[in-house]
This record gives C-alpha cells, structure tokens and sequence, in this order.
C-alpha cells in the first residue's frame, strides 16, 4: 500500500521529494523517516531492492546514488532529494538481460536470487573502478554483500565472465568506431 | 585439480534434439526474473487495502506477564487492532508442533519464556505506524531467574515449565549390539567432551506473510514462505480451528532461502490470520532482521557431547558410545528429529557393531529451535570425527591411517549401521585415496600450500597450518513415518508390522496445454534449488521435448496431496523420480487417446520425440493435436513416486520399527588447508579440497552449487556464527549481523572440487540427496584440520564455532 493512501494522524510530518529513479523523476510526499529503501520499494514498485536486515550489513538492498554504491536501507528517503537512483530494474535494456545478468545467469551464480540485485549492483560498481580484478580484488570489492546460498564461488566466476564480456563490449565499440585503422 | 567447469552451457531452451538434458548443467528456469527485479518473493506481496502487523515482544528472558495495558494503543486513532492472549483464546487454540504435554499459544500465556517472545500484536496501515502502535501497548513484568545452560538446565530448580516439573523434556538411551561388552574388552577407551555451538540457515529472506480471510466460505488464504507448507499446514489450520481444506497456505515461487529454517514460521502465519479475520481485511507481517535474530523460533541445534570410542591396540574400533544434551530452549519445536535423525549415520563411514546412543532434550528460556540443514546431523560428524582424532592421538597412530583402517569397504556395501540403516553404494577408500592423491599432486609438494618447507618456516613466524581428511556420509531422502513411530510406546512399536508404516511418496502432475507444451505441478515448495529445472530437464528426456516446452507451477496445500516435499535433500531423488514416473503415464495417457481416435488397437501406436506415431502407416498426431482431441482431460495425469526404501526388503525391519530410514548416502571427503595465527587464534581457511559421490548428477551445475552453499555455512558454523546469550540475563548476544557473523567474501577461500559417481541401487534415477552437504561435513572437516595445525602445540578444535577468542583461550591454557 502506498504512503499516499495511509491515514495519516494529525501532525505528522511529511516533506515533499523528487528523485530521479532510472531516469525517471519520481515526486512524493514522504515522512522523513521512510527509508530509501522504503521508498523505492513501496512508492516506486521497484522489487529488485531487497531487505534482508536493515541496519546495512548484507547488501540486498543495494542500490547506486548518484554513481556512488549505496545501501538504501541505511539511508532516508529524504537524504535522496535532487539525486539520481539507479536499481537493479535500470540495467537490462529492450528485454535483453545486461551482460552482468547474464554472467549471472550462465555462471548459476544465484540460488534463491534474494542478495541477487544487490551483488550485480556491486559488481557494477566494482568493474567500473577495476575492468580486469583479480580474485582478491573481487573479494575486497564484493565484501559488502552477504550470500547465504551460493558459497560465492559461483559469484566470483560471474564477474570474471562479465568482465571479459564487457571488455569485449567495450573492444567491439572500439574497432566498430576505428573500423579502418582495425582492417 | 580444478573444479569441474559446468559442461558447456545449455539455455533452458537450445535446440538440443536428440540429446538427454538429464546430468548436464541446464541453465536455470528460474534466473530470469530473479536477475531483472521482477521475481515475487512474500515481501513484494501486498493485496489492495492491505494493512500490516508488528509485534510487541518480551525483553525479558524469563517473566511472570503482569499486565498488558493496551489502552494507548486502542484508543490512538491509527491503530486498527490490537490483539492480546485473552482474544486468542477465546476463538483459537494452541498451536501444535513439538512434544504432547506443551500447550504454545502463538502469543505469551501468563509467562514469557525467552527475549522476544510474542506478547501482542497490532496492526495499523503500514509497518511504520504499526511500530509507533506498538510502542504504546504497555507490559508489565514481574522478572524470573532464566535458565540459560543446557547442562546445568537439568538439575536446576528454576523451571521453564512448572506443570512439566523438569526441564528435561525427553531422553532416551538405545543400545546396538553388545557395547558393555566392546568397552569391556577393547584395549583402550578414549574419551572427549565437544560442545558445539547454537547456529541456523539465517536465510537472507526473513520470514513473511500475508493473510486473507473470506467471510462467505469461512475460509483463510494466506501466502507465505513457510517451508513445506503441505506437511507442517496442520500448525496453522489446528490453530485457527478449521479444517484443512478452509485453510490454503500458498508459497510464492521465488523464497529467498529457508535452509529447514522457515518450517517454524508458523506462528506469525497464525496472528496474521487471526489479525486478518478480526478486521475483514488482508494483514501482512514481514519480520525483520532483529526480530528474526533474536526471537524468531529460528535457532538449531546447541549441543554438548560426551563420547567414549573402544579401540584395539591395531587400530580397530570397536564400541561407540555417544551422550549428549541438546539445548532446545523454551519449547520443544520438531524434537524428536533433531535427536534421532544422527542415528541414520551413527557410526559414519566406519565399520562399528556396538553402539550406545543417549540423549537429554532440554528446555532453557532462549528461542526454540526448527531444523536447519543438516537436522541434527551435523553436530554428530563434528563430535565423532573429534573423537576419532583424539583416539588416534591417544593410539599413535596417524588420524588417516586410523580412518582408513575401519572404514566400511566397497564389497561390504550396501551397508547395514547398528541402528538399521543401511548406506547404498560408494568406494571411501578408493576416495580416502583419491584426495591424498590431490594433496600430493597440488599442495604437498614444491611450492604447494602444505610443502613442508613453506608449513615449517610459516610456523616459525607464529602461523600453524594442517588438514585432516574423513570421509563424511550425508543421509539422504526422509520419508517415512519414524517421527510418529518414535512417539509410539514400545509395545506397539513391537506388534507393528511392515504395513502399518505410512510411507511418504512424492507428488506430480502434469498436462498437455492447448499449443503442445507440458504444464507440470509440483506438490512442494522451493527456495532456490532450482526445482522447477531439474523437473523441465527430466520431463523433456522423458516425453522427448526441449526443457523450454516445459512449464513447472506449483500446488498450494489444500490442491496439494499431504506429502513431505521438500527435506533432507528428498528433492533431487524424489522429484527425478516423480518425473519419470508422470513422463511414463503421460505417454501412456497419450497413445490411448491416439489408439482411440484412430479406432486401433493401443499396440498399433507408439509414442515417440513428442508424438504419437501408429505403425505401419505415415499418420501421427502431436501434441496439441492430442491436447485439441482430448476432451475428458485424459492427458491430465498426476503420479506419486514411492519414497526409495519401501520397495527394498533390507530396509523393512528399520521401517517397522523406530529408527530413521535414509535410504541414500552421499559422502565427502574434505581437505581444508587451515592456518592458525597463534598469535591472535585467527583460523583462516586457505582453501577447501573436496571430493563427492552424490551417484548421479542430474544437473552438476546445481549439484555443485548446493556442495558451495552448504560448505559456506559449514564454515560459519566452525569457526564464526554463534547465537550466545549473557548467561545471568539470558539476553541474547547475537541480535544483529554486527554480532551473528555470516561468512562473506572474506571468509570464504576458493573451493576445489572433484566428483566420483556410483549411482544408489535405491532410487529410480540413481541420485542421492545433496540438499544439506557441505553443512553437514564441513565443520568437522575444519575443525580436523585445525586439530592437525595445532598438533604440536597439543591444542584441539573442541567447542565450535572455535573463534579467535575461543583459540586464544585454549592456545594460552596450553602454555600454562
Ligand atoms: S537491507 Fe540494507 S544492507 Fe541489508
Ligand atoms: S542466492 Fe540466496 S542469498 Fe544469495
């Protein structure tokens, strides 16, 4: 049920707020306590944030703000105000999965999928700074997240896959563009 | 070695013609929408005009309930009800699940009996605001010394439950063989105290659901991600008063996890119908992750061990007696499994005649315990295995050579434990040998984890490494009815004969679908073991169709036959074998209806490649010509696999009697290279060797998957998680994920993977369970490996989880 619906005592207090939620402007009045994550769950629909412990330790729900990886559950809605949110919803474009989901999918890195949009959200994050990590370095970078089923291993595996597959990406860009100079 | 790659790719859908999809690795089903954010877990369920629950909870361990003052929250215009244990009873009953003799409300009666326990509920228009309700209920408590220690639970005079007049709510003692006789006479007796310490799954989905009532029908619905909603659906329809068929439990496709964890939730299912009955409107209770934590009826077993092994100077064992007390806390949820469900592998791998087993069930003021993976079992292997290495010690003998000396071999299998059950098919030495093989080859030698060279020089710095191989047996497929045997007196268990047992098969369905396609029904429930695949894989090989014309759905419990779903790894053998027996009938169904239409004879016809082909001439019909003709559904077909041991005669005596029949053994042999920092009590895993026999693998993709998850949380168990509780209050230590540590990309070292094969006789496809491995074998694999790094130093892993702290205490005890 959405906020807007919810009988409100007299006196509490709201605040209205635009976000930005892939690409969308998003315009509500909202108590200041509500969560983000909260927030882009119940007043966005978006499900692919999770909430799996509220106090910021397992990371299914998190999202990016502004490009910076966040935990939405640690943050208010409010403190989004004016900022862009990018969900797990944003990435695979005309029904084609993004290549990250895909690694996932190919890899069997997902069992339950509960921490699912939460490690491809980091592992956005973490391929962004880094293109080519090494084990230890997606150990440090996928840190944040917890998974309960898949012992990891499965995880590791999808972001090699997806970091070559997106190199891949980014040389084809390349020699489409340079087409000449690469025949 | 490398970990076995999963075989090249095969999309749920590729063209594969020809080809058997049944042992490859079948890309999930189920990944899709899990991936895109449009998977449905119970916590994206909200019905319109839906309101939601909180629940105001006990801060006390162990109190009388004074009052309950609910007047603030009553009168507050946002509250929209407010329920007390006066209102449940007058309209419902107690809850069942657990021991006779214990009346559980599903909220506090009188006396609250452990930190967090239900006292009320209120419900309002969002979570927000039914937290702020809740706040305003007032309890007033008159304190109550807790009992906080299952040992000395026994003895004390503070009871949880007074009309009980003990804490102790169930013990037993059964012998095997002639163990007074093994002790009397064996050469040695070694003896050893192991405590292990209270886990669970701790699912990254907490518990949920969301009840609706209907008036006319007097009727609940009620959606949630409770686990095997057919089996444990008695919890809340007894509850609510009403017969099976008024009260539908329907479980979301998409769980985010239950381990064993979430059969328990029934008590929240109960207060949200209840909640939802009393307004005429859906109410919806999520838990959160304190709640869940802390009071959540989530935790499993806690356990200490006192175990004696006789041995012969030659190694040979010879009497096993094992003694333990399980601390249940404050009610005695799922009991008599938890107990028993070891004696299913209660010598492990070893050949041992004469056995004694003896157990005190007791009662504390903590959180009730449910199953977690393993049931029980893990606990077991963990003490055994520690006692093996201390006897082995105590002997001069190496552990392994020890081990390998008493190992059952692979002409004495199939073979029979002391307590009646009997292990299918598999070689241990032949894996005994295999993973020294690997060991050699990778790590124990030039430049390798275990060179000696690089194991002495790390151990000058203050870093003591070692591993410990076993062989670990996995018991597989529950099935019959040996819970309700346990609770029968002797006498009649005595008079009972092979057919009185009730045994629990598996249920599927099936039907053609207008286009030709094949809708499948599954009777139980899932949380990411990716049923829905290995149901398309094997029905597409057996109606000779690719996985994507398969479509898997599931039943709720009122459609759904009572069958046992989804427990103790029954799902790979049950389910695979359901699903050839639907493919066979659906055949059938299908060449009758063809020999119909045509008017021949149903030997003129075959079936063949989705089909259905009569001899001799060129005419055939497809599927959704068949589907198009058949107009008494005849191709609606529904099959229930018969649990594996009811058709072999060796298992009979343990059926009809009360011991647990596992009809399937996977086994493990394990090779964690651990490293203890002496300094700090660091145990840090540098990586995991393991080597498995689950007979056929019907899809190794998933297979390996589950061996990752269950050696994750194996880990945690050994050396991390732990629900502590403050032993004067009671209040519990691990409330958060700041306190009860899961194991994170840090914490897990990389897993090197082998599999051997030897398919069960038992099981129709020759799978055998793997649902709980790595839980199961883990720990006592990391806490061997710890016990040969600290050999020199004389210290030993003897109470899990053994954290840094812990460590540092017995490595100090040590030096004094
Ligand atoms: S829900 Fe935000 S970190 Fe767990
Ligand atoms: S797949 Fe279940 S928590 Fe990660």
């Amino acid at each position: 049920m959405s906020i807007e619906d919810t009988p409100h005592a007299e006196g509490r207090p709201t605040r209205e707020i635009s976000v930005t939620v892939n690409g969308e402007e998003v315009t509500r009045e909202v108590e200041p306590r509500l969560k983000l994550s909260d927030f882009l769950r119940n007043e966005c629909d978006l499900r692919g944030v999770r909430v799996g412990c509220e106090h910021g330790v397992c990371g299914a729900c998190t999202v990016s703000l502004d490009g910076d990886t966040v935990k939405s559950c640690l943050l208010y809605a409010v403190q989004a105000e004016d900022l862009a949110v990018e969900t797990v919803e944003g990435l695979a474009e005309d029904g084609q999965l993004h290549p990250i989901q895909e690694a996932f999918h190919e890899e069997h890195a997902l069992q339950c999928g509960f921490c699912t949009s939460g490690f491809v959200m980091a592992t956005k994050s973490l391929l962004e700074e880094n293109p080519d990590p090494e084990r230890d370095e997606i150990k440090e970078g996928l840190a944040d997240n917890i998974c309960r089923c898949t012992g990891y291993q499965n995880i590791y595996r999808a972001v090699d896959r997806a970091a070559d597959k997106l190199s891949d990406d980014i040389e084809a860009v390349r020699t489409g563009a340079d087409g000449e100079e690469g025949a | 070695m490398s970990e076995s790659e999963p075989q090249t790719g095969h999309e749920a859908g590729d063209e594969l013609e020809g080809r058997s999809f049944t042992g490859q690795s079948v890309r999930r089903f189920e990944d899709r929408r899990i991936l895109t954010g449009e998977a449905e877990y119970i916590h994206d369920v909200t019905p319109p005009g839906c309101l939601e629950m909180a629940i105001v909870r006990s801060v006390h361990a162990h109190a009388n309930i004074v009052d309950v003052d609910t007047s603030a929250a009553e009168d507050h215009p946002d509250c929209e009800l407010v329920l007390t244990i006066e209102d449940l009873q007058e309209s419902y009953n107690p809850q069942p699940c657990g021991l006779e003799g214990y009346e559980e409300w599903s909220l506090a009666d009188g006396k609250a009996r452990f930190v967090g326990e239900p006292i009320a509920v209120v419900v309002a228009a969002d979570r927000y605001l039914a937290e702020d309700m809740a706040d305003l209920v007032n309890v007033e408590y008159e304190t109550l010394d807790p009992v906080v220690d299952g040992m000395d639970a026994r003895e004390s005079d503070t009871l949880v439950h007074e009309d009980a007049g003990t804490n102790v709510a169930d013990n037993e003692r059964i012998a095997f063989g002639d163990p007074d006789g093994a002790f009397a006479d064996a050469d040695h007796v070694v003896e050893g105290t192991y405590e292990w310490g209270r886990v669970s799954g701790v699912p990254l989905e907490t518990a949920g659901v969301v009840a609706q009532y209907d008036e006319d029908g007097d009727s609940f619905h009620i959606d949630c991600n409770i686990q095997l909603h057919t089996l444990v659906d008695d919890t809340v329809y007894e509850t609510l008063g009403r017969p099976a068929d008024r009260v539908e439990l329907n479980v979301p496709a998409d769980v985010g996890g239950s381990f064993g964890t979430k059969i328990a939730i029934h008590r929240y299912c109960n207060l949200a119908a209840m909640a939802a009955e009393q307004l005429g409107r859906p109410v919806k209770f999520v838990e959160d992750r304190i709640e869940n934590l802390q009071g959540g009826d989530m935790h499993c077993s806690e356990r200490t061990y006192e175990m004696r092994l006789a041995c012969d100077d030659d190694g040979t064992m010879r009497g096993l007696d094992v003694w333990f007390v399980d601390d249940f806390g404050a009610w005695p949820h799922y009991p008599v499994n938890q107990v028993l469900k070891p004696l299913s592998v209660l010598t492990n791998s070893y050949a041992i005649d004469d056995v004694v087993y003896e157990y005190d069930l007791v009662l504390t003021n903590k959180t009730a315990q449910t199953a977690y993976r393993g049931f029980g079992v893990d606990p077991h292997q963990y003490a055994l295995e520690m006692l093996v290495d201390d006897a082995a010690r105590e002997l001069d003998i190496d552990p392994t050579e020890f081990r390998r000396r008493n190992l059952v071999t692979p002409d004495q299998l199939p073979y029979r434990i002391p307590s009646g059950n009997i292990y299918d098919s598999g070689d241990y030495p032949g894996a005994m040998d295999r993973m020294d093989e690997i060991l050699d080859e990778n790590e124990r030698c030039e430049g390798g984890l275990l060179d000696p060279e690089t194991v002495e020089q790390r151990r000058e710095e203050g870093f003591y490494r070692g591993t410990q191989t076993a062989v670990l047996i996995e018991p597989g497929v529950s099935g019959s009815d040996w819970t309700d045997r346990q609770r029968t007196d002797d006498e009649t268990i005595q008079n009972r004969s092979r057919e009185d047992v009730a045994e629990l098969p598996e249920h599927l369905r099936a039907e053609v679908k207008p286009d030709g396609t094949v809708l499948a029904w599954l009777a139980t429930d899932s949380s990411g073991q990716g049923h829905q695949t290995l149901v398309a894989q094997l029905l597409a090989d057996e109606l000779g169709l690719l996985p994507s014309d398969i479509e898997v759905d599931y039943l709720d419990s009122v459609e759904a036959p009572t069958e046992y779903g989804s427990a103790a790894s029954r799902m790979a053998v049950m389910l695979s074998g359901a699903s050839v027996g639907v493919g066979r009938q659906l055949r059938d169904a299908l060449a009758e209806l063809a020999a119909d239409h045509w008017g021949v004879d149903r030997e003129a016809v075959s079936y063949r490649d989705g089909r259905v082909e009569r001899s001799g001439t060129d005419d055939s019909l497809s599927l959704a010509e068949l589907a198009e003709l058949d107009d008494e559904a005849r191709t609606h077909v529904s099959y229930d696999y018969e649990h594996p041991a009811t058709g072999f005669p060796e298992f009979d005596d343990a059926l009809t009697h009360k011991y647990p029949v596992y009809p399937t053994a996977a086994y493990a042999v394990n090779a964690p290279i651990v490293e203890v920092d002496v300094e700090t009590g660091e145990v840090e895993v540098l990586k995991f060797y393991t080597l498995r026999d689950c007979g056929t693998m019907l899809n190794p993709m998933i297979v390996e998957g589950q061996a990752h998850g269950g050696i994750a949380q194996g880990l945690g168990a050994a050396l991390m998680e732990e629900f502590g509780y403050d032993q004067g209050s009671g209040q519990p230590q691990a409330i958060t994920m700041f306190d009860y540590l899961l194991p994170s990309t840090k914490n897990m070292p990389d897993i090197e993977m082998e599999h051997t094969s030897h398919p069960s006789p038992f099981t129709e496809t020759g799978a055998k369970g793997v649902g709980e491995g790595g839980m199961i074998d883990a720990p006592a694999a990391i806490a061997c490996s710890i016990n040969d790094a600290l050999e020199p130093l004389g210290v030993t892993a003897d109470k899990l989880p053994f954290t840094a702290h812990r460590a540092r205490k017995r490595l100090r005890e040590a030096e004094e």
